[in-house]
């Protein structure tokens, strides 16, 4: 894979955002808040109209971006920032694009811009990550 | 108007006590509301650094709040959350939480009013101390009583 900056990734979406991820997501994070669960709490705390997607779940989406343009490839770093929620129904994309790339001696160091975004809403992740390449 | 200070935090301990394990199953069943395939050679998904280190810690998100003397049913928001590693996080492999409250910031701010930005660092490591990862997370904690 040749790779050069400014290449933009591969992106990789979920359509949609489900309710019953976000029910097994609380189990997984032994976090029971009911905004990921129930609509109404979203409506009466002025939050939406939906259920919002655990955070730690949109990051998972960009990790398996990163993962689809790197096999073999490890993440050194990932720094997310968010943005704006991601609620139930959503078709989220993770995207990302090449910044920098450095040789070293145990293969390469790719940069690269990373991001989360909603089709009606906009980015709602942006941020960066590092990805340590083997050598050939 | 000067805001009263921040909750006197920074320092505190987040260390786990028990160790925690990625079960090969728990994986599998991520990786399927993710649309990711789990990894055959026993990694787990690396977003078991976020799952690890806050199931981990010695406190829970309520917890965590309510050191910071906020209570968790007005709702953190995260901010941000970032992650170094050292190696893959492995299923069945035990690991250790250590970690605590780095900084807390009150300002305010146009769309949320009122707020303190609550910081936290988590270390995983194995048990006999080798480094796994830091991550370093954020959370927005909203103090809509002082707007």
């Amino acid at each position: 894979m040749k790779l050069n900056v400014g290449d933009d990734l591969k992106s990789f979406v979920i359509a949609p955002v489900t309710r019953q991820s976000m029910k097994e997501w609380a189990v997984f994070l032994h976090d029971p808040n009911p905004i990921h669960l129930d609509a109404e709490v979203v409506k009466a705390k002025g939050l939406g109209e939906k259920e919002i997607n655990q955070g730690p779940t949109n990051v998972a989406y960009i990790i398996n971006m990163l993962h689809q343009n790197f096999p073999g490839g490890e993440i050194d770093t990932l720094d997310s920032r968010f943005l704006d929620n991601v609620y139930a129904d959503d078709h989220a994309e993770a995207f990302g694009a090449v910044t920098g790339i450095l040789e070293n001696n145990s293969g390469l160091e790719v940069t690269c811009s990373i991001g989360l975004r909603v089709a009606s809403r906009g980015d709602v992740i942006s941020g960066t990550a590092v990805i340590r390449l083997p050598g050939d | 108007m000067d805001l009263p200070a921040p909750p006197d935090v920074v320092g505190t301990s987040l260390s786990g006590s028990e160790p925690y394990v990625i079960s090969a199953e728990e994986n599998r069943a991520l990786c399927r509301t993710v649309d990711a395939e789990p990894a055959a050679d026993g990694r787990a998904h690396p977003i078991y650094y976020y799952i690890a280190t806050q199931v981990g810690m010695g406190q829970t998100v309520a917890g965590l709040c309510e050191v910071c003397d906020f209570d968790v049913e007005v709702g953190p928001m995260m901010a941000g959350s970032k992650v170094t590693f050292s190696s893959p996080l492995m299923t069945d492999q035990p690991y250790l939480v250590e970690g605590e409250i780095t900084s807390i910031t009150r300002k305010k701010s146009r769309k949320l009013g009122v707020m303190d930005l609550m910081t936290y660092e988590l270390r995983l490591t194995l048990p006999d101390k080798t480094p796994v990862l830091t991550t370093v997370n954020s959370w927005v904690l909203p103090r809509r009583e002082l707007a």
